[in-house]
């Protein structure tokens, strides 16, 4: 069973659009790149400045973004060695939360937990229903479900994008700053429910969590924080 | 004198640049319909819903007003000048000719395209700006897909629709008109009726379609590369109205000129 994350020496960079471009002070040739690897079950936070390069991770994790040098393989796969088409049923195996929030603004917040569901799944609409309200009960979303994005506070628009990412309940989730702008005691219960945990048993879903800074209450919460400088994994704390 | 050329060669490749880029897109986009999934057509199909009734539902009004007034005032004015030369009974090939056949399928485009396409320009470019295509991508759903197909498809319906809407309501309001100015209404119609041939009405849905498909794929391209920057929001919008407006004009002479061959 391949690990869930594999980044091997990958060139990370500042990322404009769809490519890397080098840190603007200039990379060195020879540099070792970005190495890591994220194993079942584990929480990885990988946490960095501006321009560190750690806001090209999910962008390479998700093989939308080509990186200049090395790999990135999840279960196995380097996703830029696909087709488009597989790549896009690939990514639904990984449960992914952008920066921001990323949700479609004409939707509801429960339209746009539903929207994978209903555009990449063969389940019937009752189905998606059951599995959608799962979700929203989980995030604590119900009430809320029917306001659109401009009409919800940003912990709302946050559960409903992490509820999206869940949707398809996949194995590993990657997340871009999904705590800036919440409190520490959200910050904890999304990350419960972003791991999969169930009442006091921790899940088993692998997370890997990246972004600038992360609320103190949930240190304990993670398994290794990996702190990335100019393109690299400078430092491991257990 | 070298800058000024090696100036105008820059603009010109980028130019260059940016029409294969469009070829690109719009290759792409259609190409992509055989790849959509079957829930993903379900979909996709809601969205098309969605844009035929703000396009063609919502649209019917200001169709209808534009083919009431140019009508009447077409008409009143033909039937007065022929009217000195005594040659009225023209007036129905010139409604066919003029207003079905020409006319008629570019005023309609053109109200679509200042209703529509900036709808659909403005809304994938807020959507781009906001990062929603890229999480769309992120989350498995092709934006060609979602985005494009729906709002190609609408925009090509609309369109045709809305020309049988101004085409008809363009008659009979050369109706009123012709009545206004003396002339009957059995004149009016056989003169209409012995001009109007199932080829005026299959080459007004032609050119319907190919003005549809230029309203849907232009502003959805202009949206879809938009700069990451809310200043781009509008800038999208202009290029994608001009270069509509652009090529609908320039489909309509290829017509006319590929017709009169």
């Amino acid at each position: 069973m391949s690990d869930p994350l594999v980044f091997d020496a990958v060139a990370l960079g500042v990322l404009r659009r769809r490519t890397i471009a080098p840190f603007e002070t200039g990379e060195q040739v020879g540099d070792p790149g970005f190495s890591l690897t994220v194993r079942a079950a584990e929480v990885v936070v990988a946490l960095g400045d501006e321009n560190s390069g750690v806001g090209s991770l999910g962008a390479v994790i998700l093989g939308m973004v080509q990186p200049p040098l090395g790999s990135c393989r999840v279960f196995g796969v380097d996703l830029n060695t696909l087709p488009r088409r597989e790549r896009l049923n690939y990514r639904r195996r990984i449960g992914y939360l952008p920066v921001g929030d990323g949700l479609l603004h004409n939707l509801t917040l429960r339209d746009n937990v539903r929207l994978p569901l209903r555009f990449g799944s063969e389940l019937g609409a009752a189905e998606i229903e059951q599995r959608t309200d799962a979700v929203l009960d989980r995030l604590r979303l119900q009430r809320f479900g029917g306001l659109r994005p401009a009409d919800a506070n940003e912990e709302e628009r946050r559960r409903a994008a992490l509820g999206r990412a869940l949707a398809f309940d996949p194995a590993l989730l990657v997340l871009e700053e999904p705590f800036a702008g919440l409190t520490d005691q959200v910050s904890v219960e999304l990350m419960a429910v972003a791991r999969g945990d169930n009442g006091m048993v921790r899940g088993q879903r692998t997370v890997f969590i990246s972004g600038q800074s992360l609320p103190s209450l949930l240190h304990p919460e993670v398994d290794r924080a990996i702190h990335v400088v100019r393109g690299q994994a400078l430092e491991n704390q257990e | 004198m070298r800058l000024t050329l090696a100036s105008l060669g820059r603009r010109m490749a980028r130019w260059f640049a940016r029409v294969g880029a469009l070829a690109r897109f719009c290759f792409e986009a259609i190409a992509s319909y055989r790849t959509m999934p079957g829930a993903g057509r379900r979909v996709s199909g809601r969205v098309l819903a969605n844009q035929l009734r703000f396009t063609a539902l919502e649209g019917v009004g200001l169709v209808v007003l534009l083919s009431c007034v140019l009508s009447f005032l077409v008409i009143s004015s033909a039937i007065r000048q022929l009217g000195q030369l005594g040659a009225t009974d023209l007036i129905g090939k010139l409604m066919v000719v003029v207003i079905v056949r020409e006319l008629g399928p570019l005023l309609t485009a053109l109200a679509v395209t200042g209703r529509s396409g900036t709808a659909i320009a403005a809304e994938l470019a807020t959507n781009t700006v906001m990062g929603e295509v890229r999480a769309l991508e992120a989350i498995g759903i092709e934006p060609f897909h979602y985005l494009v197909l729906p709002r190609v498809a609408g925009s090509i319906g609309s369109v045709m629709m809305l020309i049988v809407v101004f085409d008809g309501v363009a008659i009979l309001s050369g109706l009123v008109a012709a009545g206004a100015n003396g002339l009957s209404a059995e004149r009016y119609f056989s003169g209409v009726l012995s001009t109007l041939t199932t080829v005026d009405i299959a080459a007004s849905m032609f050119k319907g379609a190919i003005f549809g498909a230029v309203i849907g794929l232009l502003p959805s391209f202009q949206g879809l590369t938009v700069k990451p920057d809310p200043t781009e929001i509008p800038r999208a919008v202009i290029r994608a109205t001009v270069g509509v407006i652009a090529m609908i004009f320039v489909f309509a002479a290829a017509f006319v000129l590929v017709a009169g061959g």
